[in-house]
């Protein structure tokens, strides 16, 4: 099985790592991506929801437990085929929250780009905006490394 | 047995109304988000829908410009099961009747 391992800066991920602490415990109870399908029935729209939520609780946790005692010792963490793709929708899900939740005013432009001024923001803001471009980083580094193993038409 | 027979008339109506909404060609459309990046909107379409590189691409960029795509069209069933799938990768998907039948 293809197995992938990140080398990190533990000094500059781990302030992060409250960012996304405290992002996951927003998303407990709400969906990232609230539900738009009209004319679901309400059972089944429960259903839905319930499904969603426990699948996206459950990657967040994946994600969390991730930067354990050896990403701490030395700044690894590990990944594989079968974990990859609930990592990469856990960072999805918490990228989607910072940006409703902490990022609201920021231009879309701007963000989109990564073109903002770090120094101009305030510390607390910075580590938001930080752990914004680190899961983005996250998720192109997966998706390259998967990339690199499955045949392209 | 009034009661029952009120039930017995009203509760068939219903579902022929309700299957009357859902019947025909459902479109699934993604809608453009500002946070998912252009890479993963490319890769969960691939893994979704099972197109190539090229139709992927071409899908995602329409999101990117236009605001949408509709990315497959059948019955409302599989349309909904793509569409829940879609919301677990946390793209933002919604149902569409083809109203040209």
């Amino acid at each position: 099985m293809k197995r992938i391992e990140v080398r990190l800066s533990v000094t500059v991920v781990a302030p992060l790592l409250d960012v996304i602490r405290e992002m996951a415990e927003s998303l407990s109870d709400n969906l990232a991506v609230p539900l738009q399908i009209d004319d679901l029935d309400e059972v089944m729209s429960e259903t839905w929801v319930s499904e969603l939520q426990t699948a996206q609780n459950a990657e967040l946790d994946l994600l969390l437990g991730m930067f354990d005692e050896e990403f701490f010792r030395d700044g690894a963490i590990q990944l594989d085929e079968d974990n990859a793709d609930r990592v990469i929708r856990a960072c999805a899900a918490v990228r989607l929250r910072l940006r409703s939740e902490r990022l609201a005013d920021m231009d879309e432009t701007m963000l989109e780009r990564g073109d903002v001024a770090m120094n101009e923001l305030p510390e607390s803001r910075r580590n938001v905006f930080m752990c914004y471009l680190f899961l983005a980083t996250m998720q192109e580094l997966i998706i390259q490394h998967l990339e690199m193993g499955s045949p392209k038409s | 047995m009034i009661g029952v027979e009120a039930r017995t008339s009203v509760a068939p109506e219903l579902a022929t109304k309700t299957e009357t909404q859902l019947a025909g060609i459902w479109h699934v459309i993604v809608l453009n988000d500002p946070v998912n990046l252009m890479s993963y909107v490319v890769m969960v379409l691939r893994k979704v829908f099972g197109f190539n590189d090229t139709k992927s691409r071409q899908h995602m960029l329409e999101v990117h410009e236009a605001g949408r795509s509709m990315v497959w069209s059948g019955e409302r069933e599989p349309a909904e099961a793509y569409a829940h799938t879609l919301h677990q990768w946390h793209l933002t998907a919604v149902l569409e009747r083809d109203e040209t039948d």
